[in-house]
């Protein structure tokens, strides 16, 4: 009987555009939407700023000795242009401001002097940071009038560079490129699933219980022999099932562009990314997604019974995932990690579980602890909504 | 049969229905000792004003709430302790049931069927009778959110009287639907009568009620007004028509 009842309300779930919509257009289409936007638009600021010719303040003379080293760098950094300030670093910090510059350059007036006598100047280079690239485009310029000034110290002094280096420092990076991989996109993730899980529950729970009610069809639905429990289990498995397959078109979606956008030019990450979306990750992620989907239901079931119009419903629903991703944004901060007290936490639980499931570093105790939390609170949702079920005051308006 | 002794149904009130209400009462009664009978082949009929206690009543018979006190016996079964079992026994319909306007006719009659557990064999029998009778196979695989009022109407029929129930409550069926529309509902009602069912059914209008029923109650604020057939009601009127003394009934 459950059967029926699930395969019916399945059909007709499945025939209401505003379900489709969430359930199966939105998390498809968001991955591929997200990533292209983002691709797009980093790939072509960082066109831009290649190709942006850089108009450089400089305090002296377009002759003076830093502006000739200036000049001197060749252009695969970028084309710029330098204009000579004359000394007067006023204006030239205003241009600045007003971004008639993009970097200017202030240095002593007796700066080639004090090169030339192998003292250290002091140079003062400034731009506007929030500019993204400008910082880079700054370092290497004076980074390379730097190197180049050295090199000719050491050869005046007669100095081998070998023997006064100490060190040749290596810094190595112990972190797997999965635990790289887990540390930065493993919050995030479960934080897209979580949200289009809720999403997907909500328009099935308003629909099949409110709805049943706005459209006065509960009351000939419980004059059937079939006991109320076997409709609120039909119904939820309708939901459950919803909010998961929202969860699983955004896992495919991301799936699909990863494979076939071409984001990932490094075939090592690429190799790395396609073993975490392996048939076992996704097994074990949806293991993790089944009780707190079914606690989604649980909590969405007592008000849309209560509630007597879809509008209605979806006004306390709706902000309620404000409240569900509060715990799953946590997860994306770095250094909360999975332990004995975050693993009580609902939906933090599930979304640093599933980071570390990404990043290969989970503790598998500690996973059976946040599914049983899980467990039980999904129990307790759905013996909840039992309860709000079978209260007439709630089923009948 | 239907067999109703001391039917009770109370609400417990909130500070906001108190306070609407005008009363200190911890308890409104929507129904209060109500006792009936109804024979098959008989129909019975709940007269009375919008807010009497027929729907109340009615939903307490179709098992939907269950009474405060009373007992409800529906086919000799005790609707009370047995509700499904009642269930079974039950066919009801509304003038605002809604139906799902995502499926078609036969899905619809196809998932009612199977929650009263009818055999396929003879669900093809019952909808193949139903869908003739009804004039239904012509809109049948339509969607039902696209259909009339009056081809809802006899989807909403056809849903009603699928298992074949041996009681049928309808509760103020024409209620909202225009004449024609009603009309079918009116020979629906008949048509119950002369297959031997046991039909009761409520309204507040006195000209549909003299149509059709052979027993009546008047109820008002949920309390019995006044109880008979509908001859003896005729018979002993004083007042120049039946509105009127309905009227009379209720106000006295």
């Amino acid at each position: 009987m459950i059967f029926n009842i699930f395969k019916k309300e399945l059909k007709e779930t499945l025939r209401d555009k505003r379900t489709l919509i969430m359930m199966l257009v939105i998390p498809i289409l968001i991955f591929p939407l997200i990533l292209n936007v983002v691709v797009g638009v980093s790939s072509s600021f960082e066109d831009s700023v290649e190709n942006k010719t850089f108009k450089i303040g400089i305090l002296g003379e377009t002759n003076d000795y830093f502006a000739q080293k200036l000049n001197n760098i060749p252009n695969s950094l970028g084309p710029k242009s330098l204009i000579a300030y004359h000394g007067d670093s006023v204006k030239m910090r205003k241009d600045l401001k007003e971004e008639k510059l993009d970097l200017i350059f202030i240095y002593d007036s007796r700066f080639s002097e004090q090169i030339n006598e192998m003292k250290a100047t002091k140079l003062i280079c400034s731009f506007d940071k929030t500019n993204m690239g400008y910082e880079q485009r700054a370092q290497k310029y004076v980074q390379i009038i730097e190197a180049e000034e050295r090199m000719r110290r050491y050869e005046a002094l007669n100095i081998d560079e070998q023997k006064i280096t100490p060190f040749e420092i290596v810094f190595e990076n112990s972190a797997s490129s999965q635990k790289m991989i887990g540390e930065l996109i493993g919050g995030f993730l479960p934080y897209i699933f979580i949200a289009f899980g809720f999403m997907g529950c909500m328009y099935p729970a308003i629909d099949l219980f409110t709805g049943e009610k706005e459209r006065g069809t509960i009351e000939t639905l419980l004059t059937t022999p079939v006991s109320r429990w076997k409709f609120l289990v039909g119904k939820m498995l309708v939901i459950i099932l919803s909010g998961l397959m929202a969860s699983f078109f955004a896992l495919l979606g991301l799936f699909l562009s990863i494979n076939l956008m071409d984001i990932i030019p490094d075939p090592e990450i690429m190799n790395v990314v396609n073993q975490i979306l392996s048939i076992g990750f996704v097994l074990k992620l949806f293991l993790l997604l089944l009780p707190l989907t079914v606690f989604f239901a649980g909590i969405m079931i007592p008000i849309a019974v209560y509630t007597k119009t879809f509008k209605e419903a979806q006004s306390i629903i709706a902000p309620l995932n404000i409240i569900v991703l509060l715990p799953a944004m946590v997860g994306l901060f770095p250094g909360i990690e999975l332990n004995l007290q975050t693993a009580m936490i609902p939906i933090l639980n599930i979304v640093l579980t599933t980071k570390g499931l990404i990043g290969g570093t989970i503790d598998y105790s500690l996973l059976i602890l946040s599914f049983s939390v899980m467990v039980v609170l999904a129990g307790i949702a759905v013996s909840v909504s039992f309860k709000q079920f079978g209260k007439e005051t709630n089923i009948l308006s | 049969m239907i067999k109703v002794e001391h039917l009770t149904k109370q609400f417990s009130l909130s500070k906001a229905q108190k306070k609407e209400t005008n009363t200190n009462d911890e308890f409104a009664f929507a129904v209060k000792d109500i006792s009936f009978d109804c024979k098959p082949g008989e129909i019975f009929s709940l007269l009375g004003p919008n807010g009497a206690g027929k729907t109340t009543t009615l939903r307490m018979l179709s098992t939907v709430i269950t009474p405060s006190s009373g007992t409800i016996e529906m086919g000799g079964i005790n609707a009370i302790t047995h509700p499904s079992e009642a269930r079974r026994k039950i066919g009801f319909l509304t003038g605002s049931t809604g139906l799902y306007a995502r499926l078609n006719a036969h899905e619809l009659i196809d998932y009612f069927a199977s929650l009263y557990d009818v055999p396929s064999k003879l669900l093809n029998e019952r909808k193949k009778y139903l869908f003739d009778l009804l004039d239904m196979n012509e809109f049948a695989h339509k969607r039902i959110g696209k259909l009339s009022t009056g081809m809802k109407q006899k989807v909403s029929i056809c849903r009603t009287m699928i298992h074949d129930p041996e009681i049928v409550i309808f509760d103020e069926p024409t209620s909202g639907l225009d004449v024609i529309t009603a009309e079918s509902i009116i020979q629906l009602i008949r048509d119950c009568k002369e297959q031997n069912k046991t039909v009761i059914f409520s309204s507040h209008i006195m000209g549909e009620v003299d149509l059709l029923c052979d027993k009546m109650a008047i109820i008002h604020k949920g309390e019995m007004k006044y109880q008979g057939t509908m001859k003896d009601f005729r018979n002993n009127m004083t007042e120049k028509n039946l509105t009127a003394e309905f009227i009379k009934t209720v106000q006295a």
